[in-house]
């Protein structure tokens, strides 16, 4: 034991803090949104408030019995938790499906969704994998099975029909991002053997994530704005039409980063990057331009309609956008200080306008209570705690520690960003639980042992795992 | 390469992320009013409240037509549980299977025909909804309800709503009044903004005329409501809702103790009896029979069970004779021609013509030697004469020419009697009566193709002419008054608003005051000297003028009709007596507007002899 307290350096409070109040108003929230007046006792095991503070007090027990166990044997006993909840993955696909999902694996009134628990054990086992490498590279071996791994377990989710969840796993791509995964021989084999050109490494290779990212967000920019028309007060009588604006705006950027270039970068490498600006300037161009000429001359109209409505351009308000329409009325209606807590009109559990308020949409009933400044707080809570996972990350020593570190963080962050972009219709309807908010005992319970087992790992970090 | 610059890349994405959310929660929240409107767009709802009708008062402030509350049983399906339909059955008085039928024709009620845009063909869409409200009984009375109300609470999702209907404390008055009955899909369409289905709405009479006053202002109650339709709540604690403003009262001129007599007396007979008011227009009763009695046409459980037997009644009691009936007035138009003769100076007071029943008929009288003692013993050949010199002036050469211009002319003078014109008053489905005029007669006959000989048979009220009993009524109170009239009309005032302006503009008929006297003269003699035609119509101790006639009618006996005024100095009820297939006008109607007038004028009859006759005469069985 004595050893145990030397090695430890401590738990990080900071994170436990935000983690805590996030639990606590997320119980004071369900107690609004699943209000029933016939059973108004909070701790009513019938209630789903009450069941959501039976979940939390669950999943912190066991995260905290999982945090009494050396990070070693956590790191050993990987492989098993994984096996188990692939196991149990398969298990499900036999099951009847409850909302056009296999998902549910029910033992009495009870019911788990193994999906939750996956994202888990798949963080501790890419974790498990990428370590096992000594090096400060990684091996292509452990890469390869890595990827085998995270993309086999995305499969099954698949199956499932569970698009959130399949959608959370591509965050481990980031992760593998950050541990120096590349896709430069894909690359480099379409350009060097198949182009026949001379590369060695290329950038769009080794930084495939956040360029792929960023591509798609571009793609979704231009998507939105191409058809629209602005008009300006200096410019009377001409409205501009929205890829016209985008084109400039590219340009301008494009040019005041060639400017600073020229002016401030270091000699060395100022010739590189002028280059590497005016390719990517290029590139940038083409692609907004190609997706604008397809977009506007291509598409026939009922694909463009398809996309709008995707997009949110065009609004079925009573018909298929029902849910996001009611939802973003009930954030909308918020207001600055919100209407006040438990007076919700929209999202109420007695007016029941807003359909699964205290699952997927829970955060349309926290916003139209407590206005922008409570969303806004939680935005920033939701930030902070995720730029402070990613400092606790970095801050290990073990790479096994780092990977999962970086995991979670990305885990959190794709729920928080999907479910509160679709509340505030910037993203499509996707069913994914908010971290701690949402009811659920298995997205609860994985969360809270999620973040233990990161405060056990980091409690350690003085400790080299391997 | 040094991996560990690639945290940046999350931090960004996590800043990036977080204040773009913050930006669109500022905008979505705060700049952007939108969402507050779509969210009430959602969960708001505009209940309306209906008042009840405004209520209807005789000339003495006697209420005539009022309200009365009645119960819908409602129920909604959603909050049914487990019904008990024996007990159910047993509770509301109707069998299992009624309440099975019931359900099922709810539900079909609520069908609505719509034509597809694309294909033009019509499909059937239901608008019933298991958690909106629907009426399974309507129309309870206090009564029916009481019974049910106390063990209603055990069958939940049934609940007893009140309603506003009217109710008639006398059983008179109903082709005054009219009916009230549910909308209609073109009705509905006239003012969307105030109908609703189910509402109820006028269908004739008064109540079709001043639907708009009598149907007062709807209320509204702004509610929040769930997203199946059920009140959750007040809105903004009331503050924007609205009081429903139950319609004015109207003040009729009627006069219901004297409708009702007027109905009384015209028991068994088929026919019309019009008062007015000379100096003011007011209708002081207008009986039309035979009649029914309003009560048995409130509500449309009534009305399913009434209607149908009311209007197939071979004697039309819907039919409301004394505005829509146009007969040939027949002698008491004699009057009317003496003025026109008289205002045309064709012919003078002492005016004499031979009673020579060579071109019409006539019966045996003293010689009519003065326009009023023709119009006593009603001589139809001085008529006859006295019209061919209004009709014929002998202003052209040719004979055809001069007709046509004699016809316009008195065309004319017709008109400014009210007579084939449209009346402007507050009777619904008021008849202009027929004035024969030139491009009648040349349509008929072909232009100068006819002269005064062609249609001589108007001169005695026959012919071509008809008349409302209105227009008779109202030609008495013209005569009575030496010269003008007020448009007749049922209500004297809208509220508090007092006369209602329209009709108090004074209409001036042709004729001067100065041709009164004469005519009168012979109306007074008519009823007062030995050989007047009306004396029958004689009341003790006032004086009555008047002037009888009788319709000749193709299809039967002829009509017996009757026209005066009393008492002949400042004359107070001027009435028109026009009674079906009874023939002589002095035998019947005279009578009958005697005791009329009588009772108005001093509300008791003197001759109990003179009543009972016509109480137990029956002519209705004629065309039985």
């Amino acid at each position: 034991m004595s050893n145990f307290r030397e090695k430890t350096v401590g738990w990080d409070w900071l994170t436990i803090l935000i983690v805590a109040l996030l639990v606590l108003m997320g119980i004071v929230n369900i107690y609004s949104a699943a209000f029933n007046p016939d059973r108004p006792f909070l701790f009513d095991l019938k209630t789903m408030y009450g069941k959501q503070i039976m979940w939390i007090g669950i999943g912190l027990f066991l995260g905290i019995v999982i945090s009494l166990i050396d990070a070693e044997y956590i790191r050993k006993l990987t492989p098993a938790a994984f096996v188990t909840v692939v196991i149990l993955l398969i298990v499900v696909l036999f099951t009847e499906p409850i909302n056009g999902a296999r998902s549910w694996l029910g033992i009495g009134p009870f019911g788990v969704q193994p999906s939750e628990f996956s994202k888990l054990t798949t963080a501790l086992m890419l974790a498990y994998v990428i370590s096992d490498n000594r090096g400060k590279l990684i091996s292509k071996k452990s890469l390869t099975l890595a990827l085998a791994l995270v993309i086999g377990t995305m499969l099954l989710i698949l199956i499932q029909n569970d698009t959130g969840t399949f959608l959370v796993f591509t965050a481990f791509f980031f992760v593998m991002y950050r541990e120096g995964i590349t896709f430069d021989p894909i690359i480099l084999f379409f350009s060097n053997r198949v182009l026949g050109l001379r590369f060695k490494h290329t950038l769009v290779g080794i930084h495939f994530i956040p360029v792929l990212f960023v591509v798609i967000f571009l793609s979704i920019i231009t998507l939105y704005f191409t058809e629209s028309r602005h008009t300006f007060s200096f410019l009377p009588g001409y409205d501009a039409p929205g890829w016209m604006l985008l084109l400039i705006i590219i340009t301008v950027l494009f040019s005041v980063s060639f400017f600073i270039n020229q002016s401030f970068a270091a000699q060395r490498s100022k010739k590189k990057m002028r280059s590497a600006i005016l390719i990517v300037y290029i590139v940038t161009v083409g692609l907004v331009g190609l997706i604008s000429y397809t977009y506007l001359n291509v598409l026939q109209s009922h694909q463009k309609d398809r996309i709008d409505l995707w997009l949110g351009k065009i609004q079925d308000q009573d018909g298929k956008d029902y849910n996001r329409n009611r939802a973003l009325a009930a954030v909308g209606s918020g207001g600055f200080s919100g209407v006040g807590y438990k007076e919700a009109i929209l999202s109420s559990p007695r007016s029941q306008h807003v359909p699964e308020s205290e699952t997927d949409f829970i955060f349309s009933v926290y916003s139209e209570e407590w206005g922008f400044l409570g969303s806004a707080s939680l935005v920033v809570l939701f930030t902070i705690l995720l730029i402070r996972i990613i400092v606790i990350a970095e801050r290990q020593k073990s790479r096994f520690a780092r990977v999962y570190a970086n995991s979670v963080a990305m885990i959190i962050f794709y729920h928080f960003g999907i479910n509160v972009g679709m509340n505030i219709g910037i993203i499509p309807v996707i069913g994914i639980p908010l971290p701690f908010f949402s009811y659920g005992g298995s997205s609860m319970m994985s969360f809270l042992i999620m973040i233990l087992i990161l405060l056990k790992l980091d409690s350690q970090r003085k400790e080299v795992l391997a | 390469m040094n991996l560990e610059n690639r945290r940046l890349v999350f931090i960004l994405l996590f800043l990036f992320v977080g204040i773009i959310f913050t930006a669109r929660l500022f905008y979505m929240q705060v700049a952007d009013d939108k969402w507050i409107e779509r969210a009430g767009e959602v969960a708001k709802k505009k209940i309306t409240i209906k008042p009840p009708r405004g209520i209807l008062y005789d000339r003495n402030g006697v209420k005539i037509v009022a309200n009365k509350t009645y119960y819908n049983l409602m129920f909604i399906e959603d909050d049914i549980e487990d019904l008990d339909t024996l007990a159910f059955s047993k509770l509301i008085g109707i069998s299992v299977d009624s309440i099975h039928q019931r359900f099922a024709e709810i539900r079909k009620e609520l069908d609505r025909k719509t034509r597809s845009k694309t294909t033009g063909n019509d499909t059937v869409v239901n608008d019933y909804r298991t958690y909106l409200p629907n009426a399974f009984l309507k129309e309870l009375s206090a009564d029916e309800i009481s019974n049910i109300a106390m063990d209603l609470s055990e069958f939940k999702g049934f609940y007893e709503e009140p309603m506003s209907m009217r109710d008639y404390p006398y059983p008179n008055g109903a082709n005054i009044f009219g009916y009230l009955n549910e909308i209609s899909g073109p009705e509905l369409n006239s003012d969307r903004r105030f109908y609703r289905v189910g509402d109820f709405i006028g269908r004739s009479g008064l109540e079709k005329y001043y639907e708009y006053e009598l149907r007062g202002k709807k209320g509204t109650k702004v509610i929040l409501t769930s997203s199946r339709g059920k009140l959750v709540d007040n809105f903004a604690e009331g503050k924007l809702d609205t009081n429903a403003q139950q319609g004015p009262p109207l003040h009729l001129g009627i006069d219901i103790i004297l409708q009702a007599y007027g109905e009384q007396l015209m028991k068994n007979k088929l026919g019309s009896v019009v008062a007015i008011e000379p100096s003011t227009g007011e209708i002081l009763a207008m009986v039309s029979a035979p009649n029914y009695d309003p009560n048995l046409m409130v509500g449309s459980r009534n009305i399913r069970t009434n209607y149908m037997k009311l209007y197939k009644d071979s004697l039309k009691p819907f039919y409301p004779r004394p505005l829509a009936a146009e007969y040939p007035p027949g002698s008491i138009f004699k009057v009317v021609q003496a003025l026109v003769g008289l205002q045309e100076g064709v012919i003078t007071p002492d005016a004499s013509f031979p009673c020579t029943k060579s071109w019409v008929g006539c019966h045996n009288h003293p010689p009519a030697n003065s326009v009023a003692k023709a119009i006593q013993f009603s001589c139809n050949p001085y008529f006859y004469y006295e019209v061919k010199k209004i009709i014929q002036q002998g202003k052209h050469s040719s004979h055809f020419k001069d007709a046509a211009e004699g016809l316009a002319l008195w065309e004319k003078y017709m008109n400014s009697f009210g007579f084939g014109i449209r009346p402007e008053t507050d009777i619904f489905g008021l008849r202009n009566g027929v004035i024969p005029n030139v491009d009648f007669y040349n349509h008929w006959y072909g232009e100068y193709r006819w002269a005064f000989s062609t249609i001589r048979s108007n001169s005695i009220g026959q012919g071509e002419v008809k008349l409302t009993p209105l227009q008779m009524a109202n030609l008495a109170a013209i005569v009575a008054n030496d010269g003008y009239y007020y448009e007749p009309h049922l209500v004297k005032s809208i509220g508090k608003d007092g006369p209602q302006d329209k009709f108090k503009v004074k209409k001036q008929t042709m004729i001067d005051a100065k041709h009164f006297p004469v005519v009168k003269e012979g109306m007074r003699a008519a009823v007062n000297d030995p050989h007047g035609t009306a004396r029958r119509a004689r009341i003790k101790d006032i004086v009555v003028a008047g002037k009888t006639g009788t319709a000749q009618n193709p299809h039967g006996e002829d009509h017996s009709v009757f026209m005066a005024f009393a008492p002949l100095e400042n004359p107070k009820i001027a009435i028109a007596v026009f009674v079906e297939n009874a023939g002589f006008g002095g035998t019947w109607a005279a009578p009958i507007a005697s005791l009329m007038m009588e009772k108005y004028l001093t509300g008791e009859i003197s001759d109990s002899i003179k009543e009972k006759r016509i109480l137990d005469q029956r002519f209705t069985n004629i065309n039985e």
